[in-house]
């Protein structure tokens, strides 16, 4: 290939026109979408609280927020997980919350920006979590009287990945991922995945435990499962996200406006 | 001065994580209604440039881009490729990914409706479409049910239903039987001719572009090197060659005769333009100390022996009809005929991988029927075209490790063959490579080296040089020269006729399951008729000799540019 100077004038490259969702392309969501429903046919474990599985989607939900940035990651999960409710029911649970736990989790990852650009809105995220974790060992604690230890070692997974979110380690985990260190990188996806995970569980098992109330014997059945479960999610994740950035590098098809990977 | 549709002006472009630029300070005009070829060796930046034309270079690819490409008066950079799209159309190489509909009617309105054409304006342009690609009355047809050339003719008809000013054709051919290659090209040419559509071709079949471009463009390592009429560009034999390009055989014939000393007032890019010297040509006294070739003669019993073969696949198709031929060991055999002529359906008894309906195939003189699939695999080399297709290893020592580990031989004979193999093919170096990692040509490699760590008698190379440049298809004939030095048998499948006399003896050539033809390949090239009936061409050189011979009834069977130049070489020491 030629080393010649271009005489011609440097161009701004953008993708222009074409169905876009804040910078994203429709047929990257529609992709993305696509990938969460058919993972939503593999499902992971068993989950006594609620009687059924979580979907093999959720190790990637993160990813897409990575991928698409926060509003079309999360228009895009919410889409796949609602497809997914109807096409694969044995993993759904509770409908509801499956959908919107998708797109919090997507949204959250979108929200773990590098730059200045958005650089508050994990904190309404944030809020968001820790309002629904408070309410959830809230009732744990003084309507259903759990005891203290049980109620943090089963919430582990939750108050762990709202720290790890609130804290400067949401920015590190971006940039890790942003990288060129494939060291860091699986670091990056694999920390992130939980800490999304973490804050996203919190906001879902808040409802559910509403709905369901479960008593302190399954709550101490949970405290090894949960972050087992969401140590599975983080596996996914790293195997499945590495796999798609290092594929979508190597093709260097344009990125979203508000990607990080 | 003809109107302009298309201005490139001071472009360049890098792609995203690449060191160099595909695209180096290239201006060219494009003028309305005219068929502008493209030519360059592989990596040359071709495809780049056609997709220059509308935008999808950089938009979708992202990377630097500098200068401006003009399309009318849309800069591609700052219109969206959907606007763009309805001024420029696009047909790719593979016409397998470019159709998604279910029908083709719906492929062709597909882009009508994205462009929000209104209903009745798409009803017209069906019909008007299907009718210039010669696609009428298939309408309701799935378009996996078409043939390749049907394929790539309805993704024509898709390009041209948008009624684009310019349509660009990035190697509509390279993956097409001949058949299909002249559907193909008609159809460019009288999209160009009877409605003025604007074409811009990059293709490496040099004949056909000759007789259809208005200009070529030689682009090289991102850069125009060279732009003119076929005339001044393809009968530059030597700046061809230094870019790998292959001239159209009439070019290179009489270059290798101007070469021996013979005037030849000029070297024509077309048949029809070599008519007038062929005259004198003809009649020029032959160099006495030429001889031609005596095929070679190869004895003893049958590697391969086939007799009355017929195949009826489970729907009914009928594809072989009583096929006898017998093939022994150390033959180079060239397997011909169009697409559905039976080619792949006999080559594929031999493998045991379809059971006769009637007749005998044997192998070593065993019937394949007592023989299983895995026995004959280590017998009988099978080389697919896409080699990608027989690589699924971690590795290339795996790849080329793996028959020999699934048919148990001893951890000594793996060791050994594998070392063996990799020496022999020069893979050494990458043997701890991903294979899917390496270039394509390296990848052909693997697959061969894979196949002979199994030292089989027999290789069977299946369409090697379809989608291959010039540089690429020599690459893997040279390896089966090489392989058939060493003794191997080797069969090779390809339409490309004119890469074949250097490399094969004999030639079978199949029409509609029967065997049509079993010659050497000086008899078989020159049976006109034969060939004729399996929509074939025999190479230009081939035909020039036999033009030669109607002139002059002593002039012999040639079949190469060489062969006709070395003829007609004057005597050493002669004026």
């Amino acid at each position: 290939m030629s080393e010649k100077m271009p005489a011609g004038e440097e161009r701004k490259v953008k993708f222009l026109g074409g169905a876009a969702i804040d910078g994203a392309p429709v047929a990257y969501i529609v992709v993305l979408a696509a990938v969460v429903v058919v993972l939503a046919f593999f499902p992971m474990s068993v989950v006594l609280a609620s009687g059924g599985s979580f979907p093999m989607y959720q190790g990637i939900l993160a990813i897409v927020g990575w991928i698409l940035g926060p509003i079309a990651g999360a228009v895009s999960t919410g889409i796949g997980a609602l497809i997914a409710v109807f096409l694969a029911p044995h993993t759904a649970v509770v409908p509801v919350v499956s959908v919107l736990g998708s797109m919090v989790a997507a949204f959250a990852a979108g929200t773990m920006v590098i730059g200045d650009k958005r650089k508050g809105w994990w904190f309404w995220v944030f809020l968001y979590g820790l309002v629904l974790y408070l309410y959830f060992i809230g009732r744990a604690l003084f309507l259903n009287k759990i005891g203290l230890w049980t109620v943090i070692a089963g919430t582990f997974v939750d108050w762990s990945g709202i720290l790890l979110f609130a804290l400067p380690t949401r920015t590190l985990f971006a940039k890790w991922i942003h990288g060129k260190n494939w060291g860091l990188v699986i670091a990056g996806l694999a920390l992130g995945t939980w800490s999304v995970f973490g804050l996203t569980h919190a906001t879902s098992a808040a409802i559910t435990y509403h709905m369901f109330n479960w008593p302190e014997e399954v709550w101490v059945m949970l405290i090894p499962m949960i972050p087992f479960e969401n140590l599975m999610r983080v596996a996914v994740g790293v195997v499945i996200g590495g796999g798609v950035i290092a594929g979508l590098r190597a093709i260097g098809l344009v990125r979203p406006e508000n990607s990080i990977y | 001065m003809p109107e302009l549709i298309a201005v490139l002006k001071d472009v360049s472009y890098k792609y995203p994580r690449s060191t160099d630029f595909v695209l180096s300070n290239v201006n060219l005009e494009i003028h309305k209604g005219e068929f502008l070829g493209l030519i360059g060796p592989t990596g040359a930046g071709k495809s780049t440039l056609c997709m220059a034309l509308n935008g999808i270079v950089p938009q979708f690819y992202g990377g630097r881009f500098f200068g401006s490409v003009h399309i009318g008066d849309l800069d591609t950079t700052e219109h969206p490729i959907s606007e763009l799209a309805s001024l420029v159309g696009q047909v790719f190489e593979d016409p397998e990914i470019q159709l998604i509909a279910t029908s083709v009617e719906n492929e062709i309105a597909f882009a009508l409706e994205n462009l929000r054409i209104p209903r009745e304006v798409i009803s017209e342009r069906i019909p008007k479409a299907l009718s210039a690609v010669r696609l009428e009355g298939t309408e309701q047809k799935a378009p996996n049910e078409l043939s390749g050339g049907q394929k790539q003719r309805l993704a024509i008809a898709a390009a041209i239903a948008v009624q684009p000013d310019l349509l660009i054709m990035d190697e509509p051919t390279s993956q097409l039987d001949p058949v299909g290659a002249e559907e193909v090209f008609a159809t460019a040419h009288e999209l160009n001719q009877e409605l003025g559509m604007t074409i811009v071709m990059a293709s490496r079949a040099a004949e056909e572009m000759a007789e259809f471009a208005h200009r070529i463009v030689l682009l090289s390592h991102g850069e125009i090197i060279a732009l003119g009429t076929p005339d001044e560009i393809y009968s530059q034999i030597e700046l061809l060659a230094s870019n790998n390009l292959r001239p159209p055989q009439v070019a290179s014939t009489f270059y290798s005769i101007r070469k021996t000393g013979i005037a030849v007032p000029k070297v024509p890019v077309r048949m029809k333009d070599a008519t007038p010297y062929l005259g004198d040509l003809a009649n020029l006294k032959p160099n006495p100390s030429f001889a031609l070739p005596a095929p070679p003669k190869v004895t003893g019993e049958p590697l391969l022996s086939v007799k009355d073969l017929a195949h009826v696949y489970p729907d009914g198709t009928k594809a072989l009809y009583g096929v006898s031929l017998d093939i022994r060991e150390g033959e180079y055999v060239l397997i011909i005929g169009q697409n559905g002529a039976g080619k792949s359906t006999l080559v594929k008894h031999f493998l045991n991988l379809l059971q006769p309906t009637e007749g005998v195939v044997k192998v070593g003189g065993t019937d394949t029927r007592e023989m299983t699939v895995s026995a004959l695999a280590r017998r009988i080399g099978y080389i697919a075209q896409n080699p990608d297709n027989q690589i699924f290893n971690d590795s290339v020592r795996a790849e080329i490790e793996f028959a020999l580990r699934n048919l148990d031989y001893s951890p000594e004979v793996i060791e050994t063959r594998t070392r063996e193999s990799l020496e022999a093919m020069g893979l050494m170096d990458v043997q701890d490579r991903h294979p899917l990692s390496l270039p394509k040509g390296d990848r052909a490699r693997v697959v061969i080296g894979a196949i002979l760590a199994m030292k089989p008698e027999i290789i069977i190379f299946d369409e090697p040089t379809t989608g291959q440049d010039y540089l690429g298809a020599q690459y893997i004939l040279n390896i089966s020269r090489d392989l058939h030095k060493a003794g191997k048998t080797v069969i090779v499948i390809t339409h490309h006729l004119y890469l074949m006399p250097e490399y094969a003896d004999r030639v079978i050539v199949m029409g509609k399951g029967t065997l049509l033809l079993d010659q050497d390949i000086r008899s078989a090239y020159h049976a006109k008729d034969i060939l004729k009936s399996t929509f074939l061409t025999a190479p230009q050189a081939v035909h020039l000799s036999r033009q030669m011979q109607q002139l002059n009834g002593n002039f012999l069977p040639l079949l190469t540019p060489k062969e006709i130049a070395d003829y007609l070489a004057p005597e050493e020491g002669a004026s």
